[in-house]
């Protein structure tokens, strides 16, 4: 239902975006997001792990916060994670997908930002996958929430 | 990660952020988005929403309650029945969702820009 496209060429290949996107993310970013952490920026952020992992970003005061989990991990094609915005007062979870596409000698990056219509239990429970810890997590968080929500006057 | 979390921007008013997080909480469900969807295009009667879902009334009317709640729906009825009750999405019902749209484009149009130049200005 709601979904951010946004695309773009640079002069590197899939592999050498991929390594850098992921790599070097510390260096990359700007520290204007959406998160407004802290008034300094967003923290140094960085993938760890791997598929199963997570994106972390590690904030002035010594703390981590944990933006998302890494659920797809590529190398020169796909990586996707979830992402929390950390400015709403509920912990909302979206989906993001970049995806790196040869042209010729250059690539071409693709940001697909994705909303709450991807959340995962509905797929799992269409197609008889196993939900994981994480999203059986989720699920429970969006059931207290909604708990919280119905009970509030 | 049951803990609620502080709200982190510190310029929206506080009625902004709880008509955000509600509005997030009502379209958590899958088919309240679709609720959502099929009243974007028209009005629609609980029981032709219900039909179209393929929902129990009981079930489908505690969704159209939770939307109700959230904002994002009014429920009103003709003028020659009172009995027939019509639900609309309400005029700005999807403001804090198409402000979050434009908000998250423009950040990854950024970030990828930046990106873009920092792959670029390495030597190799």
């Amino acid at each position: 239902m709601s979904a951010v496209i946004v695309s773009l060429r640079v002069k590197a290949t899939p592999q050498r975006a991929f390594a850098v996107f992921t790599q070097e993310i510390s260096a990359w970013w700007r520290p204007n997001g959406l998160f407004q952490l802290t008034p300094r920026g967003d923290g140094v952020l960085r993938f760890e792990g791997g598929e199963g992992g997570r994106l972390v970003t590690a904030l002035p005061s010594g703390k981590e916060f944990e933006i998302g989990r890494i659920t797809t991990w590529i190398p020169a094609e796909r990586l996707a994670f979830t992402w929390r915005q950390a400015t709403f007062a509920a912990d909302q979870i979206t989906q993001v997908e970049v995806r790196f596409e040869p042209i010729g000698d250059e690539t071409r990056v693709t940001v697909e930002h994705r909303g709450w219509d991807a959340i995962p239990q509905d797929h799992a429970a269409r197609h008889g996958f196993p939900l994981g810890v994480f999203q059986l997590r989720q699920a429970e968080h969006w059931r207290a929430l909604l708990n919280a929500m119905s009970t509030r006057v | 990660m049951g803990r609620r979390q502080r709200p982190h921007d510190p310029h929206a008013p506080v009625s902004i952020r709880r008509s955000i997080d509600r509005t997030f909480a009502a379209l958590a469900d899958p088919y309240r988005r679709r609720t959502i969807e099929l009243l974007g295009q028209r009005p629609r009667r609980a029981g032709e929403l219900a039909e179209t879902l393929k929902l129990p009334a009981p079930a489908m009317s505690r969704h159209l309650r939770a939307l109700k709640q959230s904002g994002l729906v009014e429920e009103t009825h003709p003028d020659f029945d009172a009995r027939v009750r019509i639900y609309a999405l309400k005029d700005g019902a999807m403001a804090d969702l198409k402000r979050w749209l434009a908000d998250t484009e423009r950040m990854w149009s950024d970030q990828l820009a930046a990106f873009k130049a920092h792959v670029e200005k390495k030597p190799k």
